[in-house]
């Protein structure tokens, strides 16, 4: 029967569950109900009904989420950008990030359980990046006896064929999946002879083995591959002439976790798991009609061994402790020869105490230790509270302590560009001996006073302050609400270190920013009817580099008029903040089903303007032609059952077909798509 | 919140005007005229010389006296103040010209030199070593965007001059391109090269010797 296929599939609410388990905001099970620090769970329902394909689609739909195309699909939390997010695939890290932003359209959520999002720090549990937040990906269960096969195609021959494969053989739960997602791309200005989404094919595939041995152990292993191709047509403008290049860039991405379980009766619990994970990126790049070209490789590698172990000491206090080691490699021609390989090991602990005083009050505390090689080391704590004063209504408070190391980029990079001023940028271990070099070679103009500050990069640290309510009504509606603060010291951020003789910059990295995000997130929830779900989110942000807040109120800060062309003082209110940052963020959702499988959504999302870049020469986001127009994206779906094991949808992403060429290049304007499953 | 203070302020004015009518004549002071310029070509691009845009390489000289064009025949006198090529500044002194010229850039507003302050150093050109503008990104007046190969004015960056005949200048470059108007970012490179090097400023001139521009 349909219904109970559908059923099957997504077995769980799209509305927060108090019940609902989450594993992320504490790395044990915990019901949403008793956990003190924001989380939303997004369910494989949710994002069936949604049309999602890749991550950053259903993430784009979340309120306080903003997805950011620059260097791929990154994604905005809190007002951090997508370096300082972590994104974990069942609990391990996914690496291969080009400046900072890890691609999400890499990612398929067509073999997902569920997507569970964490809010604020989390240093003190995952270490390094998870300072805006963590988003753990939850693949499909093992051993479910089902097996069902989705084929979709949508506009710009969109193609994603799909096969979940779940099976239990006496005492081994099995899971497969294989996923191949293609498109031919898009040009958004007519008559352009470059597309702005070139050709791609990706797959991925994903095999997991969980074997029960005895009462209380338990082992099993998982695999995932995941490959990309991506044609490349450029046509580069130099002065008058049009030099074109043809290529191709290639991805390739593997992870697999084996692991080894001890569980007794709920009392203890101890896992021993391995994760080896690699990335392996090519670019090249022919010049057409000519010698020359591009030629970029970066292979990464990232092994882990860990232990988490925990207790349930009491009823009302729950102790976990966890430690690790690291150790991460990369080959690129970007720094070095790409021969030549560069290294960094960490060995970390953790330990965590939760609490409960009486049935409404809880508290937890966390502290993680990370010793690194290449660079300082750090501590990251983190405390939370939750009053719990009537069944209905919840009360968090919140504060943790995240860090991002810095990066190979940020430590190695060894850049000239040799089209755009010749200028150079060189990572902070090799500067020094860049600068020798040149100026051995008779190639360095001057110095700058920066020279004097180069040294060993500390990471990247963040203070977080999350206080929340969940207020639930009746079981048809409920209201949260949460204001954060981060405070962000030792960002890095590049400067000036010589010039050359002929007249080009020289950049190196330096722990120079402080910067503050700051906000309110709202949501409601109302059932109307027996059908009708009504969702509703906002979130305000304000941003700010903190060095121009000062020079602001010192009276440093000026900017130029629109009309007269002639500058004047900034006042606090004029500054745009942190650029692609929009102020007012929102979304509206509308779903409708019935019991026999039939649904139609439609989602209304809205973002305010939002900063670009500078045009009147103080660096700053502040004036009105310094931003990107708002904008309000309708997407809508339905779906319909069949027959019997067979269920349809189709769907119209960008209804009313808004575009932005020049900042929003990643969207395409209206697309529509249908999508078929087959499941037995 | 700046208009309603200068309205307060002129009331308060007029509160004291009407006070002290009876007893004394109100005290007349002439202000200092602002003047704005555009369209004064800096060296325009010619053409391309292996790649590279070039102008002819010649200097426009400018009088802040006559609000005027100076032929390149009179460079040698000091008929003229100041002289710009592409974004290069030079002043009739040091060793550009045969006057008494400098200049140094102040951080404020246009309105906010409202004299040259007492313990002002006029730097003097020492070219190619040095200029008493600066001639680089973001250290003189003008910063360049490598990305979109623009050049802006700094706002906040006020030239104040000491003219060839010692007299005092302040000027707030207001535009680089023809027109007044910075092409778009997005802009063919053809028309960002053909449209640049056309400054607009706008500047008050002190006639009377003083070092006062009220």
């Amino acid at each position: 029967m349909t219904t109970v296929a559908y059923a099957q599939r997504g077995g769980d609410s799209s509305q927060t569950n108090l019940d609902e388990v989450v594993v992320t905001a504490t790395r044990t099970p915990r019901s949403m109900g008793n956990i003190a620090i924001p989380v939303a769970v997004i369910s494989s329902k949710t994002i069936y009904q949604s049309g999602s394909l890749r991550l950053h689609d259903i993430l784009a739909e979340q309120t306080g989420i903003q997805v950011i195309d620059n260097f791929g699909k990154g994604i905005q939390v809190q007002g951090l950008s997508s370096e300082y997010t972590l994104i974990l695939i069942d609990g391990e890290p996914l690496i291969g990030r080009t400046a900072g932003v890890l691609d999400l359209s890499k990612i398929t959520v067509k073999n997902i359980r569920k997507i569970e999002i964490v809010k604020g720090p989390s240093s003190s549990l995952y270490g390094s990046e998870a300072m805006g937040g963590v988003i753990n990906i939850i693949t499909d269960r093992a051993g479910q006896n089902k097996t069902d096969l989705g084929l979709r195609y949508g506009r710009f021959n969109t193609v994603d064929g799909n096969l979940n494969f779940s099976r239990r053989l006496n005492k081994t739960d099995l899971a497969a999946s294989l996923n191949y997602n293609q498109s031919k791309g898009y040009s958004l200005k007519p008559n352009a002879v470059q597309k702005t989404v070139e050709p791609f094919r990706r797959s991925t595939q994903n095999l997991s083995v969980h074997q029960q041995l005895g009462s209380y152990w338990k082992a099993g292993a998982s695999f995932r591959a995941n490959a990309s191709q991506i044609d490349n047509t450029i046509f580069v403008q130099n002065l008058g002439t049009t030099i074109a290049s043809k290529g191709f860039e290639k991805n390739k991405e593997y992870n697999f976790t084996p692991y080894l379980q001890f569980n007794k009766e709920q009392k203890i619990k101890s896992i021993l798991r391995g994760y080896l994970t690699g990335f392996n990126a090519v670019q090249q790049l022919a010049v057409k009609n000519a010698t020359g070209g591009y030629d970029d490789r970066f292979k990464q590698l990232f092994a882990r061994v860990e232990n988490q172990t925990d207790w349930q000491i009491t009823e009302n206090a729950a102790f976990t402790s966890g430690a690790g080691i690291v150790r991460e490699t990369v080959r690129s021609n970007r720094y070095d020869t790409a021969s030549t390989l560069r290294t960094n090991s960490i060995a970390y602990f953790f330990v965590q105490h939760e609490q409960k005083f009486s049935s409404k009050f809880t508290w937890i505390g966390g502290l993680r230790f990370d010793a690194n090689q290449a660079y300082a080391s750090v501590w990251s704590p983190k405390i939370a509270f939750q009053f719990k004063p009537s069944g209905k209504l919840k009360l968090n408070v919140s504060y943790g302590r995240g860090f991002k190391a810095p990066d190979f980029r940020q430590l190695y990079l060894n850049f000239t560009n040799l089209a755009a001023g010749a200028y150079s940028v060189f990572g902070s271990e090799v500067a020094v001996n860049e600068l020798k070099r040149l100026s051995a070679a008779q190639l360095l103009d001057q110095t700058t006073a920066l020279v004097g500050n180069l040294s060993a990069l500390k990471p990247e640290v963040s203070g977080g302050l999350n206080a929340g309510i969940v207020y639930t009504l009746s079981a048809k509606s409920q209201f949260t609400a949460n204001v954060f603060r981060n405070d962000l010291k030792n960002m890095i951020v590049t400067d000036i270190i010589a010039f050359k003789k002929n007249g080009g910059q020289i950049y190196s990295y330096f722990n120079l920013k402080r910067a503050l995000t700051q906000g309110v997130e709202l949501g409601a929830q109302q059932k109307i009817g027996q059908w009708i779900q009504l969702n509703a989110g906002y979130q305000f942000l304000y941003t700010a580099d903190k060095e121009v807040l000062q020079s602001i109120k010192k009276g440093e800060v000026f900017q130029r008029s629109l009309t007269n062309g002639q500058a004047y003082r900034m006042s606090l209110s004029g500054y745009g903040g942190l650029p692609n940052r929009s102020r007012h963020t929102a979304n509206l959702k509308f779903n409708a089903e019935n019991a026999k499988g039939y649904f139609s959504t439609i989602r209304f999302i809205y973002r305010s303007r939002w900063g670009t870049s500078d045009l009147d020469g103080n660096g700053l986001i502040n004036r009105s032609d310094e931003y990107a127009k708002g904008y309000v994206q309708v997407n809508a779906s339905v779906g319909l059952p069949l027959a019997s094991h067979w269920k349809c949808m189709a769907g119209i992403d960008n209804l009313f077909n808004y575009k932005d060429i020049p900042f929003l290049p990643g969207n395409p304007g209206r697309t529509a798509y249908i999508d078929i499953q087959f499941i037995f | 919140m700046r208009i309603s203070r200068i309205i307060g302020s002129a009331m308060l004015a007029l509160v004291i005007f009407q006070a002290c009518e009876k007893n004394e004549a109100p005290v007349v002071v002439a202000t200092l005229t602002e003047k704005t310029v555009s369209g004064i070509p800096a060296d325009t691009i010619v053409g391309l010389v292996n790649g590279q845009p070039v102008g002819a390489g010649k200097f426009t000289f400018f009088s802040f006296e006559t609000n005027a064009v100076v032929p390149s025949t009179d460079s040698n006198s000091v008929k003229w103040d100041v002289a710009v090529r592409g974004t290069a500044i030079i002043t009739n002194g040091g060793n550009s010209g045969p006057g008494v010229g400098g200049a140094f850039v102040y951080v404020g507003t246009f309105d906010d030199v409202k004299a040259v302050p007492k313990d002002s150093v006029f730097r003097q050109d020492n070219a190619p070593v040095s200029y008493a503008v600066p001639n680089s990104s973001n250290k003189g007046w003008y910063v360049y965007n490598p990305v979109s190969m623009l050049i802006t004015p700094v706002p906040g960056r006020v030239l104040v001059f000491k003219t060839a005949k010692g007299k005092y200048a302040k000027v707030e470059i207001l535009n680089y391109y023809k027109g007044g108007i910075t092409p778009a970012a997005t802009a063919t490179d053809a028309e960002k090269l053909k449209n640049q090097r056309y400054y607009s400023f706008r500047f008050a001139y002190q006639a009377d010797g003083t070092m006062n521009f009220k």
